[in-house]
């Protein structure tokens, strides 16, 4: 019974996830026509007369009327096909899923340093209520929540890879494929894997230090209000042994809205690393839609803001899924 | 309970359990790896994965004898295809691997390239002698079809790809290959054929290019330079290692990677770090990071790229030639060259650059004088006078930042006021191209760069009434240059052209402002001198 409403809430946020994206689509797609800027001046130079300017514009198809345009569009995107990059003259569905690895790398680093700093410093600062250490975590969320990632990015460059050498300043030199290939192949393993840390440590941090911050909070007040309810009273009352009642009981309780905004973030993180891909050099699909912002190209930003959407649905209704999984409360309907 | 919810439950807490333990396992993990990880620069350096490698480009082969050069640019390439672009950073990349029938030196006179002999067989026609012994990356020879075949892929619609480059080779009417040698005829003169042939029309191989699909050419390369594509990473990386079969004296370089960074601190971050060797556009306020360095310094060349501030003929008060010449005088150049710019330019005052044919060493450029300003624009009539001045947002160095300048000069007039209006450079250029100068801005500052070094090439497509981003009609103007281009003899040419800069001075189309300069930041361990063209040409680069 539990199954079957499950499937049912997963098949009807799906075709409601369609609509979002469709959406997205047509949002971009009208875009083009109200924002000034032709993609022609990035493939031409400033002088090109009309005539070269029209030849290319036959050629990238946009001599075609809106509707003819819209529509070729939508019925490529349903054969998977998302279109040539008018400016790189590459398919743009290569184009992206190249670059989408990058940024869900990214992404899942700044949530493994969110989730590595967060739980254990909001329990801290739960568990030691005004104390040095719960004052400490506070004023850490207030830095993390008001410094802006930009900032942080640069300044830890500037620090930890220019002054003291420590980490790479740009890049992504190695990724984690590589690491993982590292096991089973001739590459030595350790090396690979610090060579990986010391590309993704310093933008993995400055995207997720926000996050980090705002968790941190989550779960302390989480844990204040587990730690003040009854069933807690009675655990401590029936002599379970403090760390029990904490990890085991208020913890695990806590956890569960902590996860679903973690879940929740991690598509956010995927659309929102633009600006931290900008400052590290980062290879994934903010550095993409960038530039085809600058260069008016078109079906790379749209190709780029498909893939986030769909991953955005997909990742809400993921979380959505597992949370009503988490906590039989939720009723699906 | 039933059986189905137990089951249900203890997944579920089985669950948060493990999502506790990984969070405590990371949490370990993360306050260990600050640790570890200083140590992985060192590590990474011996690594021979190609991150190891990555890990210190900037290392110059110090873990070899291998000499590896990095080169970081503000932009990646728009595709590989050498002859579907219009931009310099794309330039830069495919200049590496392919190559033109001629080229230039560091000061932009012209050197041989794939042909070793260029002569003008009569009025419109000019003759190429192939080198010998030139082949392509794959091995195949390079042939006068090949060569024949790249002009028409570039000129004619019909050949392959609507090429952006269309008009860079002059009116090209047919192409015709011989036996090492190619014959190209224009509809015209063509005066300065060998200087368009100098700076573009790279060379591909008819069969590679016909037997491959678009997407395939823009990701791979298969020309004749000195360096041979090993990886494209779009947006990412290109990397090339040196051709060792190349017809010329193979490039001391072994490994060459060019990547990009639009941030130039991130740029000069690299070069501090010793990741980058060579970086682009080093801004004026990162030159002291740079210079008090222990590791890399700056060198600036002057660029063929001027800047200006240009003025609508037929939009009043910019009608008045007074009142053009006002402001000119009315904006000291030489101080925002010097403040703005920390040195980094040079004063105009006239559209056409030093070392370019046509160049007028008679005409200086216009002095500061806001009383003289003030007498002509009351002269003009249009005293009170209300302009604004559009820019374009971080398209040329200190764009913004000079136009304020300039900006803030012409409303201290007392009888003319100017606002600035700030645009992004997509937007301001969809008004300067439009066909129709009447769509044009009145008042607004943009940048030239001129790779043939010729000054018609500047003055055609800016002044000429024809002219594509024309903001001037003017008789004599236009009468001066078509007779330069219908001109055959150099000297005489040339001094039609001096002639035509003497007269645009004094129209004052334009604020004349500066001649910019390329500033890069190069790495003590590595021996290169930038150019005047804009390209980067690590093939030159040597160890110190």
């Amino acid at each position: 019974m539990a199954g079957t409403s499950l499937g049912r809430f997963a098949l009807k946020r799906s075709v409601q996830g369609i609509g979002v994206v469709w959406g997205v689509v047509t949002v971009v797609f009208a875009l083009r026509f109200v924002t000034p800027g032709s993609p022609i001046n990035a493939v031409a130079p400033l002088d090109a007369t009309q005539a070269t300017r029209q030849a290319i514009a036959a050629e990238l198809g946009l001599d075609q009327p809106l509707y003819v345009q819209y529509g070729q569009y939508l019925f490529d995107l349903l054969r998977a096909d998302m279109g040539y990059s008018y400016v790189k003259g590459q398919e743009v569905t290569t184009l992206v899923f190249a670059k989408l690895p990058a940024t869900i790398e990214l992404a899942v680093a700044a949530t493994v340093v969110a989730i590595a700093l967060s739980i254990p410093l909001g329990v801290l600062s739960a568990t030691r209520r005004n104390q040095p250490v719960d004052y400490g975590a506070t004023l850490f969320s207030l830095f993390g929540i008001s410094t802006p990632n930009f900032w942080l990015g640069i300044m830890m460059i500037l620090v930890l890879a220019v002054q003291f050498d420590v980490f790479n300043t740009s890049g992504r030199g190695v990724t984690v494929i590589e690491v993982a290939a590292s096991l089973v192949g001739p590459a030595p393993f350790v090396a690979t894997l610090l060579g990986w840390l010391s590309y993704i440590t310093l933008p993995a941090i400055a995207l997720g230090t926000y996050f980090t911050a705002l968790i941190t909070r989550l779960t302390r007040s989480g844990m204040l209000d587990e730690l003040g309810k009854a069933y807690v009273r009675a655990t401590r009352a029936k002599g379970v042994p403090e760390t029990l009642v904490r990890y085991k009981h208020a913890l695990r309780n806590t956890l569960i809205p902590v996860i679903t905004v973690l879940g929740l973030q991690l598509g956010t993180l995927i659309g929102g690393a633009v600006i931290t891909e900008a400052v590290f050099s980062w290879p994934g699909l903010g550095t993409l839609i960038i530039q085809s912002i600058n260069l008016r190209d078109w079906p790379a930003l749209q190709g780029s803001l498909v893939v986030i959407g769909v991953s955005f649905v997909v990742v809400n209704i993921a979380v959505d899924t597992v949370y009503g999984y988490l906590d039989p409360r939720v009723v699906y309907d | 309970m039933t059986r189905c919810e137990n089951d249900r439950d203890v997944g579920r807490r089985t669950f948060l359990k493990s999502v506790g333990a990984a969070a405590a396992a990371v949490s370990v993990a993360g306050c260990s790896s600050g640790n570890d990880t200083s140590n992985g620069t060192d590590e990474t350096t011996s690594t021979e994965n190609s991150g190891g490698d990555d890990a210190t480009p900037g290392g110059s082969g110090s873990e070899s004898d291998e000499f590896a050069v990095d080169v970081t640019m503000g932009q990646m390439d728009s595709g590989l295809d050498p002859q579907d672009h219009a931009e310099t950073n794309t330039n830069i990349i495919v200049s590496q691997a392919y190559e033109k029938l001629l080229d230039r030196d560091k000061d932009g006179s012209i050197v041989a390239g794939l042909a070793t002999e260029w002569e003008r067989v009569e009025t419109g026609t000019a003759r190429f002698t192939l080198r010998e012994g030139v082949t392509f990356h794959d091995g195949d020879p390079l042939t006068s079809e090949d060569v024949a075949y790249s002009i028409r892929r570039i000129v004619f619609d019909d050949v392959g790809v609507a090429s952006p480059q269309k008009n860079d080779l002059g009116s090209v009417e047919e192409v015709v290959a011989g036996d090492g040698e190619v014959t190209v005829h224009f509809s015209g003169l063509n005066p300065i054929v060998f200087q368009l042939f100098a700076t573009n029309g790279e060379i591909v191989q008819q069969a590679w290019i016909e037997e491959n699909s678009q997407d395939y050419v823009n990701r791979n390369a298969n020309g004749t330079g000195p360096f041979e594509l090993t990886t494209y990473d779009s947006m990412n990386e290109v990397v090339f290692e040196a051709n060792e079969d190349y017809w010329g004296e193979p490039a001391a370089v072994d490994r060459l990677t060019l990547n990009a960074s639009s941030e130039s601190s991130t740029r000069v971050n690299r070069l501090l770090a010793e990741e980058s060797d060579i970086v682009t556009n080093v801004p004026p306020q990162e030159v002291s990071r740079v210079q008090s360095s222990d590791v890399a310094s700056v060198a600036p060349v002057p660029s063929t790229r001027v800047i200006f501030l240009q003025m609508r003929y037929d939009v009043e008060p910019f009608t008045s030639q007074q009142f053009r010449q006002a402001m000119n005088y009315a904006v000291d150049v030489e101080s925002i060259v010097e403040n703005v710019l920390n040195g980094f330019g040079t004063v105009t005052g006239q559209p056409t650059l030093e070392p370019f044919t046509g160049y007028n060493p008679d005409v200086d450029p216009y002095p500061y004088d806001p009383d003289t300003a003030e007498e002509l624009v009351e002269e003009s009539g249009f005293a009170g006078a209300e302009i604004t001045l559009q820019t374009p947002i971080g398209r040329y160095l200190k764009d913004v930042e000079v136009a304020q300048a300039a900006a803030n000069q012409i409303d201290s007039l007392s009888n003319v006021s100017c606002e600035l209006e700030q645009r992004e450079f997509s937007s301001l250029v969809q008004d300067v191209t439009t066909g129709k100068i009447e769509d044009k801005p009145a008042f607004n500052l943009l940048g030239w760069g001129n790779g043939e070094f010729d000054a018609a090439q500047t003055i055609i497509p800016l002044m000429t009434s024809d002219g594509a981003l024309t903001i001037l009609k003017n008789d004599e103007v236009d009468a001066l240059v078509a007779k330069a281009q219908g001109e055959a003899d150099p000297d005489e040419r040339a001094a039609l052209l001096q002639e035509a800069n003497a007269l645009v001075h004094d129209l004052a189309p334009w604020v004349f402002m500066h001649q910019q300069y390329s500033v890069y930041g190069v790495s003590d361990e590595v021996d290169w001198e930038p150019r005047a063209d804009e390209l980067v040409d690590p093939y030159t680069a040597t160890r110190k």
